[in-house]
C-alpha cells in the first residue's frame, strides 16, 4: 500500500509542486493543508505516514503545528520545508520534533531522499 | 536605510533565481527610492520583523509576472490565476527567506510575514519614514525591481 503524505504550505504553487514530486514517486497525498491549524486537524482525520511542513503561514506557524501534532502522536514523521534556513529556526523545528529540514528552493531529489529516509 | 541591508537580498535573489528559473540574472544600478513612488504593475510585498523591520517589494510588469509564473509552473499560463499568483509570491518568499538567513548570520535575527500581491497601474506606494533602496534584477522574462525599506528596531 502506498505511503500517505500530508502536505502543509500556504502557497498553492508549493503544494502543487510537492504533490507532483511525491505522486510521481508513488506516494499518496493524504491531504493538503494551507496553514498549521488545518494541518493539525487534517493529521487527526487522515493519519498520514509523513507530513511536510512550511514555517511561515497564517493562522498557525509550522513550528507550533509540529508541537501540536507531536502532542497527538509522538511518533509523527515531519519534514520542515521552508525558505527560512537560519540556525535558530532549524533548532526550534528539531526541538519541536521535526525529523528533517529542507530549505526552499529545493530540488525534487532532495525531497525524495528525505521522505525515503523516514518512511521508505 | 543602511546599504548593507540590501546586499543579502541581492545575493539571495541571484541564488534563488538561478535555482528556480535556471539562469544567472544580471544586476542593474542601485538607486534610492523617494518616500512616495509609483509601483510596477505587479508587486509582491513581504514584511520583515525582528531586529530589522520593514518591507521588501518585488515589482515587475504584468508580462514579466506572466512569463516568470509560466516558467515556474512549467507551462504557459492563460490567465494570472491563483496558481500563477502563488508562484510569483513564492519566488519572493524564497528570496526574502533566504536573505533573512543571511542577515541572521550577520547577527540580525528576523522573521518574515506571508507575501501579498498588489496588481494595478499607477499605484502610489508610500514607505513613510524609511526611504527605500531599489536594484533591478534582470532575467530573460524581464526585470524585477527589488525595493528594500528596512530599519533597525
Amino acid at each position: 500500500m502506498a505511503k500517505r503524505i500530508l502536505i502543509t504550505d500556504d502557497a498553492l504553487f508549493m503544494r502543487v509542486t510537492l504533490k507532483n514530486i511525491l505522486t510521481k514517486q508513488g506516494y499518496e497525498i493524504a491531504g493538503e493543508a494551507s496553514n498549521g491549524l488545518e494541518s493539525v486537524e487534517m493529521y487527526q482525520s487522515t493519519k498520514p505516514d509523513l507530513v511536510t511542513m512550511d514555517i511561515t503561514m497564517p493562522e498557525m506557524d509550522g513550528i507550533s503545528a509540529v508541537r501540536e501534532i507531536k502532542k497527538l502522536d509522538a511518533n509523527a514523521q515531519i519534514i520542515m520545508c521552508t525558505a527560512m534556513g537560519q540556525k535558530t529556526m532549524v533548532l526550534d523545528a528539531v526541538s519541536a520534533g521535526a525529523r528533517d529540514f529542507i530549505i526552499k528552493p529545493f530540488q525534487a531529489e532532495k525531497v525524495i531522499e528525505a521522505v525515503k529516509k523516514l518512511i521508505g | 536605510m543602511k546599504v548593507e541591508y540590501i546586499n543579502p537580498f541581492v545575493q539571495a535573489a541571484f541564488s534563488v533565481i538561478e535555482s528556480v528559473l535556471g539562469e544567472t540574472p544580471t544586476k542593474g544600478q542601485l538607486a534610492m527610492r523617494p518616500l512616495t513612488f509609483t509601483s510596477q504593475q505587479c508587486n509582491v510585498m513581504t514584511g520583515v520583523t525582528g531586529k530589522i523591520v520593514g518591507q521588501v517589494m518585488y515589482g515587475m510588469s504584468l508580462i514579466t509576472a506572466d512569463k516568470i509564473a509560466s516558467t515556474m509552473i512549467g507551462q504557459p499560463i492563460r490567465t494570472f490565476d491563483q496558481l500563477a499568483a502563488s508562484a510569483i509570491a513564492e519566488l519572493a518568499n524564497m528570496i526574502t527567506g533566504n536573505a533573512i538567513s543571511l542577515l541572521a548570520e550577520a547577527g540580525f535575527l528576523c522573521d518574515i510575514t506571508p507575501p501579498s500581491i498588489i496588481r494595478g497601474t499607477n499605484v502610489k506606494i508610500t514607505t513613510l519614514s524609511v526611504p527605500g533602496l531599489v536594484v533591478p534584477i534582470c532575467v530573460t522574462q524581464g526585470a524585477i525591481e527589488l525595493t528594500v525599506t528596512l530599519r533597525e528596531r
